[in-house]
């Protein structure tokens, strides 16, 4: 579907009048079942501030894709780059990429995606260490959502949460929702990237915030924080006052993952999003305040999303946040964090969904927020699976109400049918019942294989 | 402090551990026969477990490194009467652990709990030679050393009747004021309370049976004192605390396992009131458990999930 039938489709969201009743009693923040207190080793990296990381003589490799769409390069092996040009070209879905800093094009080749676990095309650069910026235009802002979700495409902004979904698409999709929700949560142990960013770059995040509810002509925006993190819930309410904002600040149930979207929206919105459902079908916009700011840095500098902030931490001598340029290998930034002699391997992304790095080669994408070294304290090598005892700790903990036991057990019997029954696809791959079960069955890992089963029996 | 325990080895531990109160005064009480019977039970479950496992061409030191068969062989001695002959506690162990457990595929396959129905198999074949067994108001078996005891259960000395233990009889004033009150219970209860805190167990389990059978109690026309002291009775307090709470053979929702509770606590009242049996506790549990799916499939439709809309799951199904 283009953009322009997106918007011709697009219906407001309706609540009943007993939702609009009750909406305005209901205190946000409210808690929902399931979910685990992990801990969560955010002090490791929390104290350091966002430092930027200098490129001296590195090859970059900046992915054009994302292993399902990919953008078409429009630049020549040796061509002399500044970091924002536009290098790759999208189309309505795929959003497009910029050389994220000055130098040459040496090749044009696939690379490892470091938390894509997949390799991508990608369009080398060598940096020339001077990190200077094409001409920037800024003014004239997108005045409406249409405007805006083309320009979100070509600033090649992407969600930075994880899942990478292009922002311009999810502004398209969006239907005139009544409430902006904005994701600071960062419910994964170790990951403090957000954290940072909302201390020291708060007043960006809130007047992007008001930007977007005035251009998609939202009444209501709210952030949710986790109470881990008390200076950037300070920090946001003081960029509040400052601006006269109306952006609300919500302290979310301290439990993870109180970040996962369907969690998120219930306790900022009070409003079910059922499997299978989008969050514009209830209403809300949702975005993570890392997205955001990248979104109030393409409006207001026209700067396009070249960086982000990962997070260092974990078995290292300098843990620490670091504003990266998209496509820095990853080897650059353990180099960096100066990992212990006795680390047993790399985590990207956060301990609970990320995984183990397997190639030494990989480079950073626009979805890779945190590399965790990891060790025997911090990762404890978990105990050979044995049988399932019914003990239901993970139907105490998922989420999603689900029932892990009864999916593995489907699962190992490979019966696609149960698998539908029990919701497989509400999963959100959180991987709460696996952390809890005494078992130490691989429960989360079984699900992400038993989705290709269900994807499969539903092909024939 | 979270003293939950992480794995399946340590949950079995915390159960062994629990029991331990409880077994305490039931020696007291009984005298040495607690600890012989604990002992050839825990021996029978080591060996038919093993040899299950080996049948069944499992990693036998890893299947007998889960404590399983530990907690079956402790819960197996409590559950039985005392001074019943060897050969009985092997066969009730044979049922738990080969008959229900291995045959149905291994920990956590089991439908029916194993120790109930190794108990039910005896109460039911043998019943004549399970009784008499000491009574509270008759522990006679206080005064019998381990050479006698030995001898009874392996059946080398003919069997003794009350009258032949120091010419008492139970019926003599004399000996019905000397014995101490029934106080195993206590110690059950304190394990089981154990349990709760640690959520090793479900506290709702017990508290639906204790509750719904003193209900069904007073209903049935006794005083709430009676009542009460009728939990106490027999076996219940164990049970509700160690049998009806085995994971595997109960509900999966927490309304599922009150539900569950409640079968429990009125069938072994029904029993209790109105049945041949002096304790129904066994079937009671025997028959929740196979109610166990039914009552699961109830309460889903009592408590719809809050992020599962009704449509949406007809979508799935229908795809």
């Amino acid at each position: 579907m283009s953009q322009q039938e997106a918007f011709a489709t697009q219906r407001p969201y309706q609540q009943s009048w007993i939702q609009r009743l009750i909406t305005p009693l209901r205190r946000p923040g409210k808690r929902w079942q399931g979910g685990l207190k992990l801990k969560d080793y955010k002090s490791l990296s929390n104290g350091q501030p966002i430092k930027r990381h200098a490129l001296a003589n590195s090859v970059l490799s900046v992915p054009v894709g994302n292993g399902r769409t990919s953008a078409t390069p429009c630049v020549a092996v040796g061509q002399q780059l500044k970091k924002g040009d536009v290098i790759a070209h999208g189309d309505h879905s795929t959003p497009w990429v910029h050389a994220s800093t000055s130098g040459r094009v040496t090749a044009i080749q696939t690379a490892y995606l470091a938390d894509r676990d997949s390799e991508v095309v990608c369009i080398q650069i060598e940096a020339d260490g001077r990190d200077e910026w094409c001409k920037l235009q800024p003014g004239n802002p997108p005045r409406n959502a249409e405007e805006l979700s083309v320009f979100a495409m070509q600033m090649g902004l992407v969600g930075l949460g994880g899942a990478g979904f292009p922002t311009g698409i999810k502004i398209s999709g969006a239907q005139q929702p009544d409430m902006l929700l904005i994701n600071g949560a960062e419910c994964e142990p170790f990951v403090t990237c957000d954290d940072r960013l909302m201390r020291e770059r708060a007043d960006d995040i809130i007047r992007a915030a008001d930007y977007l509810a005035s251009a998609l002509s939202i009444q209501t925006a709210r952030i949710g924080v986790e109470p881990n993190k008390p200076e950037a819930i300070k920090a946001l309410q003081h960029a509040i006052r400052q601006r006269t904002s109306t952006v609300e600040v919500h302290t979310l149930p301290h439990r993870y993952p109180a970040g996962g979207q369907p969690m998120l929206i219930r306790s900022l919105s009070g409003r079910k999003l059922a499997t299978g459902m989008l969050p514009a079908e209830v209403g809300v916009f949702v975005l993570n305040v890392a997205t955001l700011y990248a979104l109030g840095r393409a409006v207001f500098h026209a700067e396009p999303l070249v960086t982000r902030i990962v997070t260092l931490t974990g078995h290292v001598h300098k843990p620490g946040n670091l504003e990266v340029p998209i496509g820095t290998p990853v080897a650059d930034l353990l180099r960096e964090a100066v990992p212990h002699a006795d680390n047993n391997g790399v985590q990207v992304g956060g301990p609970m969904m990320g995984h183990l790095l397997t190639q030494p080669k990989a480079v950073t994408s626009k979805t890779c927020g945190c590399l965790i070294v990891r060790s025997t304290q911090f990762f404890p090598a978990r105990t050979q699976a044995s049988d399932c005892i019914r003990c239901n700790r993970c139907i105490d903990v998922c989420p999603m109400a689900l029932k892990p036991l009864k999916l593995y057990e489907a699962y190992q019997r490979q019966d696609g049918m149960t698998l539908q029954q029990e919701q497989l696809n509400a999963c959100i791959e959180c991987g709460a019942c696996s952390e809890v079960c005494p078992s130490n069955l691989p429960l989360r890992d079984s699900f992400r294989e038993a989705k290709k089963i269900v994807v499969g029996s539903a092909r024939q | 402090m979270n003293l939950r325990p992480k794995s399946t080895r340590g949950i079995m531990r915390a159960v062994v551990a629990a029991m331990v109160p409880g077994t305490l005064f039931h020696a007291l009480q009984f005298g040495p026969v607690v600890w012989l019977q604990t002992a050839w039970c825990i021996l029978f479950a080591l060996l038919v477990e093993s040899i299950f496992l080996y049948g069944r061409k499992q990693p036998v030191r890893a299947g007998l490194s889960s404590l399983s068969w530990l907690v079956c062989g402790i819960l197996m001695a409590r559950a039985l009467p005392l001074m019943v002959p060897v050969w009985m506690m092997l066969l009730a162990t044979f049922t738990a652990l080969g008959l229900v457990k291995h045959a149905s595929g291994g920990l956590g396959c089991n439908r029916l709990n194993p120790v109930m129905a190794g108990l039910g198999v005896v109460a039911i074949c043998f019943y004549q030679q399970l009784y008499p067994a000491p009574l509270p108001q008759a522990p006679w078996t206080l005064a019998l050393d381990y050479q006698q005891i030995l001898e009874q259960q392996l059946l080398l000395a003919p069997r003794l009747s009350l009258d032949s233990i120091s010419g008492a009889t139970p019926l003599t004033a004399g000996f019905l004021s000397d014995a101490a009150p029934y106080t195993s219970w206590l110690g059950y209860l304190a394990g089981g309370l154990l349990l709760a805190y640690i959520q090793v167990i479900r506290s709702e389990i017990p508290l639906a049976i204790l509750v719904s059978a003193a209900t069904l109690c007073i209903l049935s026309g006794h005083t709430i004192q009676e009542a009460l002291h009728n939990l106490t009775l027999g076996g219940l307090i164990f049970a509700a605390f160690f049998i009806a709470t085995d994971p595997v053979t109960s509900p999966d929702s927490r309304a599922g396992r009150i539900l569950y509770g409640v079968v429990i606590g009125l069938m072994t009242e029904l029993v209790r009131e109105f049945g041949l049996y002096a304790d129904g506790i066994c079937f009671a549990v025997l028959a929740a458990n196979m109610l166990a799916p039914q009552l699961d499939t109830i309460a889903h439709s009592l408590f719809y999930p809050w992020n599962m809309s009704k449509q949406g799951s007809n979508i799935t199904l229908h795809r």
